[in-house]
């Protein structure tokens, strides 16, 4: 026949045994089961936060990025724009410096060709005009029958001759 | 019929007698489900779990989540603690469930031990927090008359936790042994019922039964089919006594009390576990506050 302890029995040993066996619940539930596992939860949670962190980190940087080269590439382009428009206008210059030039060169070509001509006209016509007053003697004295005295009468067939070549 | 406390198995003949009684067998048996599953389930942890691990991670982070609710994110180390009492208290109460083993939350020692280790740490964390002097001068606020009653409520909150916790586990496996013993009684009533008025009753309550039986079936009415099974084994069990093949079998118990069980085990003793850790941490919480002065210093 086995004893019983009454229904509301405070037992000594049974309280101290339950606080034993609590404790020891308590070491190696918290040792083996609860650090472990939380560690484990909290690890990933910081991983995923970290990966969140660093893909907006990576974002962040990306469109810093964008920005930069677009500004980069517009500096670039109204860079270029400005050395085409300066080359052109330097182009435009040197075209009509070259034209102001060439025209500048003509028209000395054409002044010194203009001289030249007046000289040798000149020339020509003094040549002319001794041979012409030459052939005049000639001609006078034959037609005198006397002989003419170039000497005498230069001036008077000059004279004759300007009027002449007028 | 009687209703006892723990069973003594055996008396260790040192100090006095220990007794190992059922609790005790019962108690070491929760420890050592415990502390085997806890090592089990918190071995080989993964970065990417598997189906074990998400379930306990799971419930590791729904009992976190419940403590720091209740007590502050800078409690947030007491999961261990309010983890260990919880699965003690459940498995404890489930462990009656089970027919040979003794539910340990049944005997008022061990809820006693439990609530008696939180007012301990509740006291050791006060004298921590105020100081021994500033402890004791807690009991004379916010009147000096207050002191006897705050003595009392700080006796009465570990007895009252533990009462309430033991009450409401002994009170359902009270209620299950009186209806085993009612349901004993109404069977055996019944069967002699039956078989004082002789054999030709016994066989028109198997017919009767039988009929029910099959018209429940037809139309699908369960209570029909309940009636009909009973009245059935009723008569069956009427021709067997009265043949005298076996005596008196109580049959009457199989199916009702295990719906009784399902509350006063199941639910009740999940519920009391529950409400024994949510008192067990809004007491700890009080003794413990915020560290809101050190973070007023630091900003």
């Amino acid at each position: 026949m086995p004893e019983y302890q009454s229904l509301v029995s405070l037992d000594v040993w049974t309280a101290l045994f339950t606080l034993i066996n609590t404790i020891i619940t308590f070491v190696v539930l918290k040792k083996f089961l609860f650090k472990p596992v939380l560690k484990v939860i909290d690890d990933r949670q910081k991983e995923i936060d970290d990966i969140y962190a660093d893909a907006a980190k990576a974002k962040a940087e990306a469109q810093e990025l964008q920005s930069t080269y677009t500004a980069k590439l517009s500096a670039a382009k109204a860079e270029s724009e400005q050395i085409l428009s300066a080359a052109t206008r330097m182009a435009q210059q040197r075209e009509e410096e070259i034209l102001r030039d060439a025209q500048a060169q003509a028209a000395r070509t054409l002044e010194r060709a203009q001289e030249q001509i007046a000289l040798e006209k000149k020339q020509a016509m003094h040549e002319l005009k001794g041979q012409v007053s030459g052939i005049a003697v000639d001609i006078a004295a034959k037609v005198l029958g006397q002989d003419v005295d170039g000497k005498k009468h230069q001036k008077l067939i000059d004279t004759f001759i300007d009027e002449l070549g007028e | 019929m009687s209703i006892n406390g723990p069973k003594i198995y055996y008396e260790i003949p040192i100090f006095g007698g220990i007794p190992i009684t059922e609790t005790t067998v019962s108690v070491l048996v929760v420890t050592l489900i415990l502390c085997i599953a806890g090592f089990l389930l918190g071995r080989n942890l993964t970065r990417r779990p598997g189906k074990i691990q998400v379930l306990v991670e799971k419930g590791v982070t729904m009992l976190r989540k419940m403590v720091i609710e209740t007590m502050g994110e800078h409690n947030a180390h007491w999961v261990p603690f309010i983890g260990t009492i919880f699965l003690s208290s459940i498995l404890g109460s489930l462990i009656g469930m089970t027919g040979f083993l003794k539910s340990t939350t049944a005997n008022v020692s061990v809820v006693l031990v439990w609530a008696i280790s939180v007012s301990v740490l509740i006291w050791y964390h006060s004298i921590k927090n105020n100081g021994f002097l500033g402890w004791l001068k807690g009991f004379t606020e916010p009147i000096v008359v207050m002191t006897p009653m705050n003595l009392v409520s700080e006796i009465a909150q570990p007895l009252s936790m533990a009462f309430r916790h033991f009450g409401n586990v002994i009170g359902g496996s009270v209620i299950s042994s009186m209806i085993y013993t009612a349901l004993a009684g109404l069977t055996s009533i019944l069967v002699s019922l039956v078989v004082k008025n002789g054999l030709s009753v016994c066989f028109v309550v198997l017919a009767v039964g039988l009929l029910l039986t099959i018209l429940g079936f037809k139309k699908h009415k369960l209570l029909l089919k309940i009636l009909g099974i009973i009245l059935s084994i009723l008569g069956i069990f009427a021709l067997l006594e009265h043949f005298r093949i076996i005596g008196s079998v109580p049959f009457l118990q199989v199916g009702i009390p295990a719906v009784l069980s399902l509350y006063f085990d199941l639910f009740s003793g999940f519920i009391q576990a529950f409400v024994f850790c949510l008192l067990t941490m809004v007491y700890i919480s009080g003794a413990c506050p915020p560290p809101e002065e050190s973070e007023e210093a630091e900003s």
